[in-house]
C-alpha cells in the first residue's frame, strides 16, 4: 500500500487531476481546449463527488471495515504499512492513515468542495476555478492525512497556494490587499512552525526503519508521538516550552485566534463564495487540527502549564469576535468574525483537558465546518442578487427572495446554537466541560453566547423581516430598480445540502460524536493524566 | 607525447572544453578564399578567410560552439564521478570523483551563461557593405561575431581553469588553475565597455581581485617557507606534525583565506561583488554567483580541510572563520533588504548564501565532529553548491529577459511580471522560494542537511538538557549558535525574497509588451525551475545526494 491505498487516492486524484485540467487547455489548440473548458467544471465535480462518495464508503465500513468507535489515540487506520521513501537521506517517508481527529475533518473536505462547486456553479474562468478547487481540495486532504510532519508541512503550504489565487483573480474590490495580507500571515506564522518542527526533528531518536541514513532522524510523526509519551519527545523543559509556543503561534494564527486573527475579515471578505465557504469550513480547522494532532499531543505538560494562556486566547476571541461581529454592519464581515468567536470556544474546549471538552471542540470543528460554509453561501447569493453586502440597506428579504431566508435563518440559528442544530451540542459539551474543570468560570463564556444570539438575531430581523411595505420590503440603491430574484438553482442545491446536515447532525449528533469521545478519552488517559501526574496536578 | 591517451581519456571533459576553444576561433574565421598554385592560374579553396560564410559569420554559432562543447564537457564529467579511480597526471591533478562532481557542477553553470550570452549580447546582422563612409566601415566590421567569439572563448577559460582547479593536488597548480579563471572572468565582468558601470565593474572587480590573490599568493610563498612543498600530501603531513600553530603556518592559511574569501564573496572581502554584479550583463553576474562561488569553496575546502584540517593540538581557524560566517550572513541579508537594483539584491543574497556554508565549514574545523558529521557537513556544502546553479542561475536567467528589453536595472521592473508572462514570474517565483529555503525546494534540502550538520556537531555539548534559557545560553556549544544564525538569517532572508514575488504578482505592470522571445533561455530557466523542485524531495534528490556521497567520499 504505498501510493495506491484510498488515502493516497483521494489525496493525490484531486490534486494530479486538478493540475492537469488547469494546465491542459492553456496548452492545446484552441479548438480542442475551448470544447474542454466548457466540461471542466463537469469533470471537477464529478471526480469530487466520486471522491465524496469514496470517503463516505471508508466510513460506512465498505472499505477497510474499520471499527470507528476502537480507534484510540495512536491508533492510525489505513496506515501506510512499509516505509514509502520520498528522501531517504533525511528520513522522510510518504506515511498516510487517518483516526478519528483527523476523519470528520476529511470526510467534511470531500463534502464541501462538491457544494462550493455547486455553489459558484457559473464562476467565470469556470475551467480554472473548478479545477483550483480540485487542487485545493488535494492539498487540505493531504494535510489532515499524513503521518509525516515533512509532508505535512508542504501539503499546509501547498493549501495557501489555490487559496491565495483564489482570493487573488476572482475575489472583490480590494481583494489585491486581502490576498497579500493572507499570504503573509499564515505564510510567515507556518515558518515559525517550520522552525518548531525541526528542533522537533533534531530530538527524534534513530528508528531502524525510518531513520534518514544521513541524519539517523525521522519526520515520522506516530513515532515522535510515541517517544514523547514514553520518555518525552524534547527533555529540556525551556526548549520544550520554546517549541510549544512556535507551534501555537503557527496553528492560532491559521485558527484564527486573537491577536493574529486580522488576516481572516480582510480575506473573507474579499473571497469568492466558494473561497470563503473552504476557508471558513476547512482551512482554519487546519489550525486546531494541527494544534491538537502535535503540539497538545507531544507536549502535554507544556500544555498542561499553558493551560491558562490557552483560557485566555480562547476568552479573548470568543468576546472580542461576538462584540465586534454587535458593530459590524458588512454580512461577510459579521460572519468572518463569529468564525473567530467560534474559534475561541475551540480554545476553551482543548483547555478544559476533560474527555468532554476535547470531544466538544472536535465536534466543534466538524459543525463549524457545516453551519459556517453555510453562512457564506447565504452571504455570497446575498451579494449575488442584491449586489451589496450592507446588513441595513434592504429590508424583507423574506418577501422577494424566500429560499435566501429560509437558509438565512437556518444557518443564522445554527450559528447561535439552537438545540437541534449542529452547533448546539459542541457548544454544550465545552460548557459542560469547562464547569467541570474551572467552575463558575463557565459564566463568562456562557453569557458571551448572549451577544452572539444578539447579533444574529438583530441582523435577522432588519434583514429579512423589518419591512416599512409588508410585500415588497426595501431594496438596497445597488440594485438600481432590478427586479428582485431569488437563488439560483445551483446555489440552492448547495445550501439546501448544507442546511439538511445541520438539522441532521443536530438531531443524530452520534454519527461522528461516539468516535470522538472514544478518542478523546483515550487521548486524555494516555496522554494528560501522565503529564498531569509528572506536573502534580489534578484535571 | 604530453600526455598518454590513457590520460588524455581520464581528461575528456578538459579535452571537449579545449576542443571546443579551438573550433571558436577556427570556424569563426572560415570563408571563401582561395589560394592558387603558383605558376599556374589554377585555385584552389583553402576556406581560411576571405569573405566569410553566413554560417561561420552568423553571430550566433560561437555561442552554439562554446554551449555545446560545454555540456558535452559537463555530460563525460557526470560519467566520470563514479568511474575516476584517482589517476594522477603530472603529479600535479589527480582523477577523483570529487574533482570530476565539480567540474560538472562549473561546465553546467558556464553551459548555461553560455546559452544566455547567445541572447544577451545579440549582433544585428550588418555586412560591411552598409557602412556609409570609412569610419562607418571600421565599427560596422566590430560588430559581427568576433565580439561573441572573444566572450565565449573567455568562457571557456573560466571553465578549464575551474575544471583543472578541482584536480589539482598542489597548491601552486590549484592558484594557477584559479588565476586563469579568474583573469578571464575578470575580462567578462568588463565585456560590456560601452555602458559606463560595465568598465567600472571590470576595473573594480579586476582590482581588487588581483589584490586578493596577490594576498593569497603571499600566504602561499610562507606556507612554503614552512612545508618546504606545496604538494597537498606534503603539507598536509607538515600540518599534522604541529604541535604548537607556527606562526608562518597560521599566517600563511589566513592569507590563503583572504584570496579565497574574495571568491566567495564573504565579509569584508565582498565589497566588489556587488557592483561587479549589478554592472555586468546578468548570465555573467549568474556564473560569478554560482561557478566562481564554487570554486572559491573547492580552493577554501582543498586548503582548510584537505590539510589544515584540525588536530588534537592546532584548530586554529574555525572560530574565526565561524564569526566570519556570521557577520557574512547577517550583512549579506541586511544589505539585500535595502537593495533596489535586482541585481545587487542577488549579489547580497548570494553573500549570504556564502555566509551559510562558510558556517559549515567552520563547523568541520571545529574539531567536534565525528568523521561521519564530517562527511555530512561537506555534502551539505557540495551538494548547496551544486543546486545554487540551478536556483540562483535561474534567477539571474530571468533577469536576462529583462535585460534583453532594457529593464531590469531597478526591482519595480519586475512589477506586474506575473501578468505579463505567468509562466516565467512563476519560475522566478520558485526560485526566490528556494533561495529562502522554503521546503520542498532543493534550498530547503541543502540549508536543511547545513544545519543538521551544525546540530549534530554540538549535540552532546549540554544543550539539550538545560532548562532555562541562561543555563542553556551557558552550556550551549558556540558552534551551534551558528545554527541558530542560519535558521535567524533565513527567517530575515524571507522578507525580500518575497518582496520579489509579491512585486510580480501583485503590482500594475510598467508595460504590456510581452517578455523577448528567446527560446533557447526559456527552455533553460523552466529547466531550472523542474529541477530546482525536483531535487529537493524524491528519488531525484536521494540521486543528486548519492552522487555527491560518491564525490566525498574521493575528497
Amino acid at each position: 500500500m504505498s501510493f495506491t491505498g484510498p488515502l493516497s487516492i483521494i489525496t493525490l486524484v484531486p490534486l494530479l487531476s486538478g493540475l492537469i485540467l488547469l494546465v491542459l487547455p492553456n496548452v492545446l489548440p484552441s479548438d480542442i481546449s475551448a470544447r474542454m473548458k466548457a466540461s471542466v467544471r463537469n469533470v471537477a465535480i464529478g471526480l469530487s463527488s466520486a471522491i465524496f462518495l469514496l470517503t463516505t464508503l471508508i466510513f460506512v465500513g465498505t472499505i477497510g471495515q474499520i471499527d470507528w468507535l476502537s480507534i484510540g489515540m495512536g491508533d492510525y487506520v489505513l496506515e501506510t504499512e512499509d516505509p514509502v521513501w520520498l528522501i531517504e537521506s533525511i528520513g522522510v517517508t510518504w506515511h498516510l492513515g487517518t483516526d478519528a481527529l483527523s476523519f470528520p475533518m476529511i470526510w467534511l473536505t470531500t463534502l464541501l468542495i462538491p457544494i462550493s462547486m455547486l455553489v459558484q456553479w457559473d464562476a467565470k474562468d469556470g475551467h480554472s476555478f473548478h479545477s483550483l478547487l480540485l487542487i485545493m481540495e488535494g492539498a487540505l486532504i493531504g494535510v489532515f492525512v499524513s503521518l509525516d510532519l515533512f509532508v505535512f508541512y508542504i501539503f499546509w503550504e501547498l493549501t495557501l497556494v489555490p487559496m491565495f489565487f483564489l482570493i487573488m483573480i476572482w475575489g472583490g474590490e480590494d481583494r489585491k490587499y486581502a490576498s497579500m495580507k493572507f499570504f503573509i500571515y499564515t505564510f510567515t506564522a507556518s515558518v515559525l512552525m517550520l522552525v518548531g518542527i525541526l528542533v522537533m526533528y533534531f530530538n527524534t531518536v534513530a528508528d531502524p526503519n525510518y531513520a534518514g541514513t544521513l541524519t539517523g532522524h525521522h519526520f515520522n510523526l506516530v513515532l515522535m508521538t510515541e517517544q514523547s509519551r514514553v520518555d518525552g519527545l524534547i527533555t529540556s523543559e525551556g526548549l520544550r516550552h520554546f517549541v510549544w509556543l512556535l507551534l501555537l503561534i503557527g496553528f492560532a494564527t491559521k485558527m484564527p485566534s486573537v491577536p493574529v486573527h486580522t488576516w481572516l475579515p480582510d480575506a473573507h471578505v474579499q473571497a469568492p463564495t466558494a473561497g470563503s465557504m473552504l476557508l471558513a469550513g476547512v482551512m482554519l480547522k487546519m489550525g486546531a487540527y494541527g494544534f491538537l494532532r502535535i503540539a497538545v499531543a507531544m507536549f502535554p505538560e507544556s500544555t498542561l502549564t499553558f493551560v491558562p494562556l490557552l483560557v485566555f486566547l480562547g476568552m479573548a476571541s470568543l468576546v472580542y469576535g461576538a462584540v465586534v461581529c454587535l458593530g459590524q454592519t458588512n454580512l461577510k464581515r459579521m460572519v468572518a468574525y463569529s468564525s473567530v468567536s467560534h474559534m475561541g470556544l475551540i480554545f476553551l474546549g482543548i483547555a478544559t483537558m476533560q474527555p468532554l471538552g476535547f470531544a466538544g471542540a472536535l465536534f466543534m470543528m466538524f459543525a463549524h465546518g457545516i453551519i459556517s460554509p453555510l453562512l457564506f453561501a447565504v452571504a455570497g447569493s446575498f451579494k449575488h442578487h442584491y449586489h451589496t453586502l450592507e446588513i441595513g440597506s434592504m429590508r424583507g428579504i423574506a418577501h422577494h427572495s424566500p429560499f435566501l431566508a429560509g437558509h438565512m435563518m437556518l444557518g443564522w440559528m445554527g450559528s447561535l446554537g439552537l438545540p437541534l442544530l449542529a452547533g448546539f451540542v459542541a457548544e454544550v459539551a465545552i460548557m459542560i466541560a469547562f464547569w467541570m474543570t474551572f467552575g463558575w468560570w463557565v459564566l463568562l463564556p456562557a453569557l458571551t453566547l448572549i451577544f452572539t444570539a444578539l447579533y444574529y438575531l438583530t441582523s435577522m430581523q432588519k434583514m429579512i423581516f423589518e419591512s416599512d411595505d409588508p410585500h415588497k420590503g426595501k431594496l438596497p440603491d445597488t440594485m438600481h430598480d432590478e427586479e428582485p430574484r431569488d437563488v439560483t438553482w445551483h446555489e440552492n442545491a448547495g445550501m439546501f445540502v448544507l442546511g439538511a446536515l445541520t438539522i441532521l447532525f443536530g438531531i443524530l449528533p452520534f454519527i461522528f460524536w461516539d468516535m470522538m469521545s472514544a478518542w478523546s478519552t483515550e487521548f486524555v488517559q494516555t496522554y494528560l493524566v501522565h503529564a498531569m501526574n509528572m506536573l502534580e496536578v489534578s484535571p | 607525447m604530453i600526455l598518454s591517451s590513457s590520460e588524455a581519456t581520464a581528461m575528456a571533459p578538459e579535452m571537449a572544453i579545449l576542443v571546443g576553444i579551438l573550433l571558436a576561433i577556427l570556424v569563426p574565421n572560415l570563408g571563401d578564399a582561395k589560394a592558387r598554385i603558383p605558376l599556374t592560374s589554377f585555385k584552389f579553396p583553402i576556406l581560411w578567410g576571405g569573405t566569410r560564410f553566413e554560417i561561420t559569420s552568423d553571430p550566433r554559432a560561437p555561442g552554439i560552439i562554446s554551449t555545446v562543447s560545454l555540456a558535452v564537457a559537463c555530460i563525460l564529467s557526470l560519467y566520470a564521478i563514479e568511474s575516476s579511480e584517482g589517476k594522477t597526471i603530472s603529479g600535479v591533478m589527480e582523477i577523483t570523483g570529487f574533482g570530476r562532481f565539480m567540474s560538472m557542477v562549473f561546465t553546467a553553470a558556464l553551459a548555461i551563461t553560455a546559452a544566455a550570452s547567445i541572447y544577451r549580447i545579440p549582433s544585428t546582422k550588418i555586412t560591411v557593405d552598409d557602412a556609409k563612409d570609412a569610419d562607418e566601415r571600421i565599427t560596422l566590421s566590430l560588430m559581427d561575431n568576433r565580439r561573441q567569439v572573444d566572450l565565449h572563448i573567455l568562457l571557456m577559460m573560466v571553465a578549464l581553469g575551474m575544471s583543472l582547479m578541482a584536480l589539482s593536488t598542489n597548491l601552486f597548480f590549484l592558484i594557477v588553475c584559479l588565476e586563469l579563471a579568474s583573469m578571464a572572468s575578470y575580462v567578462l565582468v568588463g565585456f560590456h565597455k560601452e555602458s559606463r558601470i560595465g568598465g567600472e565593474a571590470g576595473v573594480k572587480y579586476f582590482i581588487v581581485g588581483s589584490i586578493a590573490s596577490a594576498t593569497g599568493i603571499y600566504g602561499m610563498s610562507l606556507l612554503y617557507l614552512w612545508a618546504g612543498s606545496l604538494d597537498f600530501a606534503g603539507l598536509s603531513a607538515s600540518w599534522a606534525a604541529m604541535d604548537t600553530l607556527d606562526p608562518l603556518a597560521g599566517i600563511g592559511v589566513g592569507l590563503m583565506l583572504v584570496a579565497f574569501g574574495f571568491k566567495v564573496s564573504a565579509a569584508p572581502f565582498h565589497f566588489a561583488a556587488p557592483d561587479a554584479y549589478s554592472g555586468t550583463n546578468a548570465p555573467i553576474a549568474g556564473m560569478l554567483a554560482t561557478a566562481s562561488k564554487a570554486m572559491g569553496f573547492v580552493a577554501m575546502m582543498r586548503v582548510l580541510v584537505g590539510f589544515a584540517a584540525p588536530n588534537e593540538a592546532v584548530t586554529a581557524w574555525a572560530p574565526a572563520l565561524g564569526v566570519l560566517a556570521i557577520i557574512t550572513m547577517t550583512w549579506g541579508n541586511l544589505a539585500a533588504l535595502s537593495s533596489e537594483n535586482p541585481k545587487r539584491m542577488l549579489a547580497y543574497s548570494s553573500v549570504a548564501h556564502a555566509g551559510y556554508m562558510l558556517a559549515a565549514l567552520a563547523a568541520l574545523g571545529s574539531g567536534l565532529a565525528d568523521s561521519n558529521t564530517q562527511d555530512l557537513l561537506q555534502m551539505a556544502i557540495v551538494f548547496h553548491l551544486s543546486v545554487l546553479v540551478l536556483f540562483k542561475m535561474g534567477a539571474f536567467l530571468v533577469l536576462t529577459l529583462l535585460e534583453m528589453e532594457g529593464t531590469g536595472r531597478s526591482i519595480s521592473d519586475m512589477n506586474g511580471l506575473a501578468r505579463r508572462d505567468p509562466i516565467i514570474a512563476s519560475s522566478m517565483f520558485v526560485f526566490m522560494l528556494s533561495l529562502a529555503g522554503i521546503p520542498p525546494l532543493s534550498g530547503f534540502l541543502s540549508k536543511f542537511l547545513m544545519i543538521n550538520g551544525l546540530v549534530t556537531t554540538t549535540t552532546d555539548t549540554g544543550a539539550v538538557t538545560a532548562t532555562n534559557a541562561m543555563s542553556w545560553l551557558q552550556s550551549v556549544d558556540p558552534y551551534f549558535l551558528l545554527a541558530l544564525a542560519i535558521v535567524l538569517n533565513s527567517a530575515l532572508s524571507l522578507f525580500y525574497y518575497l518582496r520579489i514575488g509579491l512585486l510580480m504578482f501583485f503590482e500594475e505592470p510598467v508595460s504590456d509588451s510581452s517578455l523577448p522571445k528567446a527560446p533557447l533561455l526559456r527552455v533553460a530557466i523552466l529547466v531550472s525551475m523542474v529541477l530546482t523542485v525536483l531535487f529537493g524531495l524524491g528519488p531525484a534528490s536521494e540521486w543528486l545526494l548519492s552522487l555527491v556521497e560518491t564525490a566525498i567520499s574521493t575528497f
